[in-house]
């Protein structure tokens, strides 16, 4: 890599009087043997065995070959500062408790922090005293006296960047850093990334599934807080690997090897693990001619709307979602809006949709739901089901409904605490029934003890949904899993499911590889979603409008061509890096 | 590069402990982790001492007086310093029997196998092999250190890769060889050796030093910028202050000229300390465009010294080998063709002279191997 200076090398040969001295010494043959090898002995690295993996209980955890080699890597080829970044469900954290079972065996973890998204803070505590017998304080438990009041500490970021104990945080030396979700700190800017440029650490270990979100200064900012320097200056970085006027990569074998230093990442296709079959079942519904009226009415107003006021954007995107996943989740937004007397116009015929919603009497999709948790309440072990939808007001009505019908039901959202959160879980696993979460369920939290999901809704996020998935489809699961899709006919949803999601096989497809799909359609710095947003609300005709997402599709088609490709091309170069488009 | 160094198992300080107690002397009784070692009086060792228990494990309860081997134990670290400050120097004979002959792999190839092969010694040569202890050193980079071997030939001075392979193999555990051990190649000579093989070991590892020359040089870089951009940042900071100075100050100037005589004064006094207080930002500022304008050469340097890397090879042990010249009969097979192949070897060294191809004459290798062998070894193009 060009650009800079280098700086100054000395070539020191030592002298050896003493090893020239004793050259006439008669001695044994064995004598001069053992001399060597003690030599090469004493010049060999420090046992590099994971020595703490007999301790493991094998009933509590299950080692699996890349984790461990992961472990090994992280610890004794990077010096104990790795990007650990895995697809999603190959067991990131199994690795992590296995690296810092090994540090305490060494006697190396003095002060350990683990810093993740808070609602994640109570189940990695679990985790690793569960199959770990590793002793963390979480900053949600009572006893918990602040960051300079224990060694072994986990902690929600934004718990530790708060006013109250960003000092205290910085002020100690730790000898471990370990950071969840490490890709909420890729943006230089923010307060997260602040904190942890500032801390203090001897070892480090981040994790993320997704290395790259968006574009290459992702992965440049997470690797250059683990270590500063690998990637040289910011502007010789996209300089030297980002080809600008195509922004593609170029240098990669140098990137490539770089990231290497420094990254670990498995994919699932290339593991042993025997993941057990998935099996999609879309469901799509003819809608009630009062919910299609209302659907039509709720599109005809985002499309208006939109064409005279493109600053109402995320609103009218949000109510064109939550018309197809109910009617009272539409009705909840549309009166707050009302009532704040916000920048909706046309209230006039926002009063006729509220009117429209109240001639709804049957919601169709809670109908069809009923038929599906029926049937695993016959057939699947304590009917666990775990439904999903983007709305509280959806998931609302959704509990009250099945608990009305005598299902037994939990409701899991943002608005729990952590410990309520793996409360709830827990209720949720040893009572069965029905869990009705939100996507605050979406990252970490695992349900390998339930086989079969529900999406009430989608979300326009590919990457959201495949996140749903991953709770119960990851390593751990037994039983082969079942998705059920809802949607109602001849309405968005309907579309991306058919047009774009099976188009591109999200369903049975991983985040890695998505993430490369989609990378390229969002170089233009719109997102998947107004992507969908903007041909909605663009179309002129329903034929327009299925020809928009045809093209859509077509271009998924060819990026998922692309990343095949790609794929291809990394499994033979990159050993499983996946890095997005060259032009190498 | 070969790194010659053997990683500190549980297995290799054992088997070390095992073979170098034994070698001393000593008895060694194992019970599964529990060693029994009896000592008797005329052992040549000053780590053990009368009888003693030794426990192969970290997590031995010491009730009964035992000593825990492990790598970091104290036992096995005193076991390896006697050990090694025995006799860095010594020599060994590499015979035919030592070891079988070794036959490159590019000899067979496509259907061609080496059905035989017969060593006929005809002199004894003698070469040396270094080891030396390389460290490559810089404050951002964790300290890269390994063992390299190098073999020369004592006469022509060629380095023998093929001895360095075997010296490794030989000095490796559980390898066992008797006799007397006395380097009998003059002082004079092994010192203008020794010059000779640390300018190929330096030649070896400037891939390593580049690399790390790269790293610590990307690393010295950021800093740099770092550094420019703080005092870009400075350098906005004290323009900001000035203009606000220089507002203030012309704010006092229209203020002094409203002003009766006693105001005045102290106005005009105010005016001189904000003056004051505007020069020295002046001065800071233009010493800081000078500077910056210079590229920050003295910040420069003294971050590109402190990221300098410092490379330390020293040589640890010699050891003078004797390995036996001669020539190896090789027989090649190719189905129902055979060819008997008549080629310098050195016990040890392996192949000391070329084998060139029977059609082109090029010379044959790992790039251009055997295929086939009617009317001689030939490559593929020449098959």
């Amino acid at each position: 890599m060009d650009g800079f200076d280098l700086v100054d090398v000395e070539v020191t040969h030592e002298s050896a009087p003493d090893l020239l001295d004793s050259l006439g010494t008669e001695t044994s043959v064995g004598d001069h043997i053992s001399s060597v090898q003690a030599t090469r002995i004493q010049a060999g690295q420090p046992d590099t065995e994971l020595q703490s993996l007999p301790q493991l209980d094998e009933e509590s955890v299950k080692l699996l070959e890349h984790q461990v080699d992961a472990a090994y890597r992280a610890l004794f080829e990077m010096d104990g500062k790795a990007l650990l970044a895995d697809e999603v469900g190959l067991g990131k954290t199994i690795e992590v408790g296995m690296i810092l079972k090994e540090m305490h065996f060494r006697e190396t973890d003095g002060s350990v922090l683990v810093m993740t998204p808070a609602q994640l803070a109570k189940q990695w505590q679990g985790e690793l005293r569960e199959k770990f017998g590793l002793e963390f304080v979480c900053n949600y438990d009572d006893e918990f006296d602040g960051f300079d009041a224990h060694d072994h500490i986990i902690a929600s970021i934004d718990t530790a960047k708060s006013d109250r104990h960003r000092k205290t945080v910085l002020k100690r030396d730790w000898d471990v850093l370990v950071l969840d979700e490490a890709h909420y700190v890729k943006n230089e800017e923010t307060d997260r990334y602040d904190l942890i440029d500032r801390l203090t650490y001897t070892y480090a270990f981040f994790l993320t599934a997704t290395p790259i979100q968006n574009e290459l200064t992702d992965l440049y900012n997470v690797v250059s807080l683990l270590r500063p320097g690998l990637f040289g200056t910011r502007d010789a970085f996209h300089h030297y690997f980002v080809n600008s006027s195509q922004e593609t990569l170029v240098n990669r074998n140098e990137l490539q090897e770089r990231l290497g230093e420094v990254m670990i990442r498995n994919r699932r296709a290339e593991t042993d693990i025997d993941f057990t079959d998935r099996t999609i079942d879309t469901r799509t519904f003819e809608p009630t001619p009062k919910e299609r009226e209302l659907y039509e009415a709720v599109s005809e107003y985002v499309k208006n709307a939109y064409s005279q006021d493109q600053g109402q954007k995320l609103v009218l995107m949000l109510l064109q979602k939550e018309v197809v996943s109910s009617p009272v989740a539409l009705k909840e937004t549309i009166e707050k809006r009302m009532d704040d007397q916000s920048e909706l116009t046309h209230t006039a015929e926002l009063q006729t949709i509220l009117d429209l919603i109240d001639e709804v009497e049957t919601v169709t999709k809670q109908e069809r739901l009923l038929d599906i948790v029926e049937e695993a309440r016959e057939n699947v072990e304590m009917g666990r089901v775990i439904v999903f939808t983007q709305f509280r007001a959806t998931q609302r009505e959704v509990l009250e409904r099945l608990a009305a019908e005598g299902y037994t039901v939990h409701a899991f959202h943002g608005g729990h605490s952590s410990s309520e959160k793996e409360q709830i879980v827990e209720e949720f696993e040893e009572e069965g029934g029905i869990l009705v979460s939100t996507d605050a369920m979406s990252e970490g939290r695992n349900l390998q003890f339930c086989n079969i999901m529900v999406n009430m809704d989608l979300p326009w996020n590919p990457m959201r949904v495949e996140q749903r998935i991953g709770r119960v489809h990851r390593i751990g699961q037994k039983r082969d899993v079942f998705i059920f899709n809802m949607a109602l006919q001849d309405t968005v949803e309907e579309y991306v499911l058919d047009r774009l999601y099976h188009k591109i096989d999200l369903f049975q497809q991983s985040i890695g590889e998505l993430s490369s799909i989609l990378s390229r359609l969002e170089e233009s710095g719109s997102s998947f979603e107004d992507e969908i947003f903007e041909r909605l609300v663009h179309a002129n005709s329903e034929a327009d409008l299925e020809n928009d997402f045809d093209a859509m599709a077509v271009d998924l088609e060819e990026q998922q061509e692309l990343a095949d490709k790609l794929e291809e091309f990394n499994d033979g170069v990159f050993q499983g890096f996946d890095l997005g488009a060259t032009d190498d | 590069m070969t790194d010659a160094a053997i990683p500190i198992t549980q297995t290799a300080v054992e088997q070390f402990t095992r073979q170098y107690l034994s070698a001393v002397g000593c008895r060694i009784d194992a019970d599964g982790e529990r060693w029994d070692i009896t000592v008797p009086e005329t052992t040549e060792t000053d780590v053990v001492s009368g009888n003693l228990t030794l426990w192969c494990t970290r997590d031995v309860e010491n009730d009964d007086g035992g000593i825990p081997l492990h790598s970091e134990s104290d036992f096995f670290q005193r076991l390896l310093t006697e050990a090694q400050d025995r006799t860095l120097t010594g020599r060994l004979k590499l015979d035919a029997e030592a070891g079988d002959v070794d036959m490159p792999s590019w000899l067979s190839g496509g259907a061609v196998e080496v059905a035989d092969v017969e060593f006929f010694p005809v002199y004894d040569r003698t070469a040396v092999v270094f080891l030396f202890e390389v460290s490559i050193e810089t404050v951002s980079e964790y300290q890269r250190e390994f063992l390299q071997p190098v073999a020369v030939d004592t006469r022509s001075q060629e380095p023998l890769a093929g001895l360095e392979k075997r010296f490794l193999d030989v000095t490796s555990l559980g390898t066992e060889f008797e006799g007397a051990s006395q380097v009998k190649t003059d002082p004079d000579e092994i010192s203008t050796l020794l010059e000779a093989s640390q300018d190929i070991v330096e030649n070896r590892i400037q891939p390593e030093i580049d690399e790390t020359l790269d790293d610590a040089s990307r690393v010295a870089d950021v800093e740099v910028e770092e550094f420019r951009q703080l005092q870009e940042q400075r350098i906005e900071e004290l323009e900001a202050e000035r203009e606000t100075l220089t507002e203030q100050i012309e704010e006092l100037s229209s203020q002094a000229d409203d002003a009766d005589a006693d105001e005045r004064i102290t106005i005009l006094k105010e005016r001189r300390e904000l003056n004051a207080e505007r020069e020295n930002i002046e001065d800071e500022l233009s010493d800081l465009r000078r500077r910056r304008d210079q590229g920050f050469p003295e910040k420069q340097r003294e971050i590109r010294n402190r990221h300098a890397l410092n490379v330390r090879v020293s040589p640890v042990t010699v050891t003078e080998i004797v390995y036996e010249q001669g020539e190896a009969e090789v027989k090649l097979v190719d189905g129902q063709q055979s060819s008997t192949l008549t080629v310098g070897y050195g016990s040890g060294v392996g192949l000391t002279e070329d084998v060139t191809c029977a059609g082109c004459e090029e010379s044959l290798g790992e790039h251009r191997p055997v295929q086939h062998v009617q009317n001689g070894p030939r490559c593929e193009e020449c098959s």
